[in-house]
């Protein structure tokens, strides 16, 4: 896999809150096997991909990136509506994350490595951004790469004037068909890093180039992405991908071992571990190391004073950092009112109410976006107008062409429609072409012509409709039966031979 | 090239609706197999070989003419079809006769009605490869199996191992046991359980069926990757039209399959239980991909449990299920190794 002559590359796919996997896979690439990232020709993501990308190449923090995932999460399941609420702004808080997260010279660091996935907007087609000039540029490509259209809201975010929206739409695992690519995604599927499911089931479908294999458990995780789940079972999702990524790495004979220390403090007890590091002191351990494993002395004495609210021996495995953030998160509040608002009949009232609270509730979130709105605003209103120009512009010459040309056309095939027209009457359509063709000018007096002129057909088709050899402008009329819904009934002699008829 | 009028076969009312609302038939399934095997420059013969209880099995023949080689016997997965080895025919024909055959009950062959009991119906599938290769007139053969077709020529090893030279299992189905506890697998909701619940008495495929004339653009959304997979032969849709057509037919292989497994996907009668009980003469070779969500381990296995005999495990990176679709040129080289290395 790892051909240092052509190199490799780490592909992540999109998956909105399931990227706590990715966070959870980074984090285990980074610690066990540091040089697959640090040598990667490039490292491709879309969506959330894209964010743990940019925090694994751009100096972020995983740890801390795992916690603002978390927190994004709690918000989310805060309200009764969940991420549907309008007072929860995923993109807001994305990007303080991001901007808190990152370092200042994130630009430099990703410049060249990070490709992130876009949809363009105007085209919907697949850009891949790899340069940025500056730390907002990379958070900004971020933001467009995340941004799911109607839950994260209406109007697209521009990243260099251009309009984009989520990569996953147009393509979710970027670089996926290389061999030399190392594909990671939270779904079982045909991907190097992913899940393994209780499934022997081969039936899958790709989306946008990931592969998801047809299973409940898949089923499941399609409905997390956008509607997260617990912190716990965030957690449990983290672990998942950090054992999996551990596995990819044994499975293909690149673990690192000189960093198995980590793997032996969070494994023994900490006497033991002290013992370890002496044992490894003798075999040349570096300054570097000891002082990293001082801090991890530091961080599991924290984690043993503060009661664990996760299943041990799930989480065992991961790196103290990781285990922190995610023990922090799991924390369940335990304020008076949070209490209180758990409780069953509070939890039924508040959905009874929802109807009164939400209304206040939107118009005080929609303020508040309008004010943030404020300095984008007359690029979106501009970029708006465009749009509305744009839809208008399509409907009014498809229109123009629907109403103008289908007179021009010979319209022989629809005249087949109407299937109680005699067969005897199908010579007529021959005129089509006698009376052609009409010009926009006289349309209005040639419909009421030829309506008139119908209506009196119509008395006598029955009768002698043999003998009406001049029904030359009657055949262009019938076309307009397909737009109007009209239908020409010619086996009734009766007046009522006009039928307003929806189109079977 | 000896082609035979296809007959059509009365299934009564079904039989006379189905095409009204599934837009198919044989010769939309001819032409897209057509279609498919264009490319090829290699000179080759398609017919029926007639088999016993009037079935038919469809045959394609590459490089008839190099009888003093073993020949290599391509048995396709499941919803598959003699097409679908389009990348690898030229390649592996190079030196030595290759044969493909749509499986009984799947694409150009016949689909009879099969039992509904797993036995049974292995039964029926491993006796109807028996027939055809006495049909044919081979004594030994290379016995290559994707998928389902992995399981059927194990299983056919197992019955008639004298005429097995080597067998190749690619990506095979239904080795491991369905594990007992799903203790790694996470608490799934119960909407969820139950959604699988309705959907587990249907066949895999039916719903492509229920879809009708909107099953074509169904299999071109939800596997869009086929059309990558083989865009070095087709930019159109090509292989979607196949897959459709081989799969929207009347169901009896397919009805078959279903009966030989359990949810989810796992087989009713594991093949792992009884691979000691292969000849321990043939030598097996399993090939898998390394992204595929088959386990590879199934290799490593079957070789702890033949201690004495020849087993080797390859995996071919960056591929997944399709390996001799996703990286055509490994595949086939890796075959041709295999090949050379029994004469």
């Amino acid at each position: 896999m790892l051909d240092h002559e052509r190199g490799w590359s780490v592909s992540f796919a999109g998956c909105g809150f399931l990227g706590v996997y990715h966070i959870g896979a980074a984090t285990c690439l980074q610690e066990r096997a540091p040089h697959i990232i640090r040598d990667a020709r490039h490292i491709y993501g879309a969506s959330a991909g894209a964010l743990a990308g940019a925090v694994l190449v751009g100096g972020g923090s995983l740890a801390q990136a795992c916690a603002d995932v978390l927190a994004l999460a709690k918000e989310a399941r805060k309200r009764n509506l969940g991420p549907l609420h309008p007072s929860f702004n995923v993109i807001k808080i994305i990007r303080d994350g991001l901007m808190r997260n990152l370092p200042e010279n994130t630009h430099q660091l990703s410049s060249g490595r990070l490709c992130i996935s876009l949809t363009r907007v105007s085209d919907g087609k697949n850009a891949l951004i790899s340069n940025f000039n500056s730390k907002e540029e990379v958070v900004q490509a971020l933001i467009c790469s995340s941004f799911v259209p109607i839950y994260c809201g209406l109007i697209p975010p521009s990243f260099r004037g251009v309009r984009y929206v989520d990569g996953g739409i147009s393509d979710n695992l970027p670089h996926y068909e290389s061999k030399n690519t190392i594909t990671v995604s939270p779904f079982a599927g045909e991907c190097d890093i992913c899940p393994k499911g209780n499934s022997a089931n081969f039936h899958e479908m790709n989306v946008t180039n990931t592969s998801i294999q047809l299973s409940l458990g898949n089923l499941y995780r399609l409905t997390q992405a956008l509607f997260p789940p617990e912190p716990k079972v965030l957690g449990e999702i983290c672990e998942q991908g950090y054992s999996d990524a551990l596995k990819f790495l044994k499975e293909n004979g690149i673990l690192n071992d000189s960093i198995y220390i980590h793997l032996s403090f969070t494994k023994r007890n900490h006497h033991e571990a002290v013992q370890h590091v002496d044992h490894m002191k003798t075999k040349n351990l570096t300054e570097n190391n000891r002082v990293e494993a001082l801090k991890m002395e530091v961080l599991n004495d924290q984690l043993k004073q503060n009661p664990w609210p996760l299943e041990k021996s799930i989480f065992e495995s991961l790196p103290p950092r990781l285990r922190k953030a995610l023990q922090e998160a799991c924390k369940e509040q335990n304020g008076f009112y949070a209490q209180f608002s758990k409780l069953f009949p509070m939890r039924v009232i508040s959905y009874l109410m929802l109807p009164y609270t939400l209304p206040v509730e939107s118009a005080y979130s929609v303020a508040l976006r309008l004010l943030n709105w404020f300095p984008d605003m007359p690029a979106d209103v501009r970029w708006m107008q465009e749009q509305l120009c744009r839809i208008a512009g399509t409907v009014y010459s498809q229109a123009k062409s629907k109403l103008f040309c289908t007179s021009r056309k010979d319209n022989y095939a629809s005249l087949r429609k109407c299937q109680t027209v005699p067969s005897t009457m199908e010579f007529h359509s021959s005129y089509c072409h006698l009376k052609m063709p009409h010009s926009s000018a006289d349309l209005e007096t040639w419909l009421w012509e030829s309506s008139c002129f119908m209506h009196s057909a119509m008395k006598n088709a029955a009768a002698n409709m043999q003998e009406h050899s001049d029904l030359n402008s009657y055949p262009n009329f019938l076309p307009n039966s397909d737009e109007s819904g009209l239908e020409i009934d010619f086996d009734s002699s009766s007046e009522t031979s006009f039928q307003t008829a929806p189109e079977y | 090239m000896a082609e035979e009028e296809t007959s059509s076969e009365g299934l009564g009312w079904l039989f006379s609706w189905l095409p009204a609302w599934c837009p198919t038939s044989l010769l939309h399934l001819k032409e897209a197999e057509d279609k498919m095997l264009k490319c090829i420059a290699s000179t080759y013969n398609k017919r029926y070989v007639y088999i016993s209880n009037g079935n038919k099995i469809w045959t394609v023949t590459f490089s008839p003419d190099r009888p003093h080689k073993t020949p290599l016997v391509l048995l396709h997965g499941f919803g598959g079809g003699v097409g679908l080895w389009a990348l690898n025919f030229e390649d592996l024909c190079e030196n030595r006769t290759v044969h493909a055959f749509d499986l009984l009950g799947f694409g150009h062959s016949s689909r009879p009605h099969f039992d509904t009991d797993a036995q049974e119906a292995e039964n029926q599938f491993v006796e109807s490869i028996e027939e055809w290769r006495k049909e044919v007139g081979l004594e030994k053969m290379i016995l290559l199996g994707h998928n389902l077709g992995g399981f059927l020529a194990a299983a056919y090893s197992l019955k008639y191992p004298s005429r097995v030279k080597h067998l190749i299992l690619v990506e095979p189905w239904g080795f491991p046991e369905r594990p007992d506890n799903a203790e790694h697998e996470r608490p799934i909701p119960i909407w969820i359980k139950a959604l699988g619940a309705i959907l587990s008495p249907f066949n895999p495929l039916a719903g492509l069926r229920i879809a009708g004339p909107f099953g074509l653009s169904l299999v071109q959304r939800l596997r869009p990757d086929f059309k990558r997979k083989y865009s070095s032969m087709f930019d159109d849709n090509t292989v979607a039209e196949y897959i459709y057509h081989c799969n929207v037919q009347s169901p009896s292989g397919e009805t078959a399959f279903k009966n030989m497994t359990i949810p989810y996907g796992w087989a009713k009668r594991p093949m792992l239980q009884r691979i000691p009980l292969m000849d321990q003469d043939i030598p097996i070779t399993v090939v898998y991909g390394a992204r595929s969500c088959i386990d590879g381990n199934s290799g490593s296995t079957i070789q702890s449990l033949r201690p004495n005999s020849y087993v080797k495990t390859i995996a071919i990176l960056g591929a997944g299920h399709y390996v001799y679709a996703d990286q055509p040129e490994d595949f086939n080289q890796k075959v041709k190794d295999i090949c050379d290395s029994v004469d």
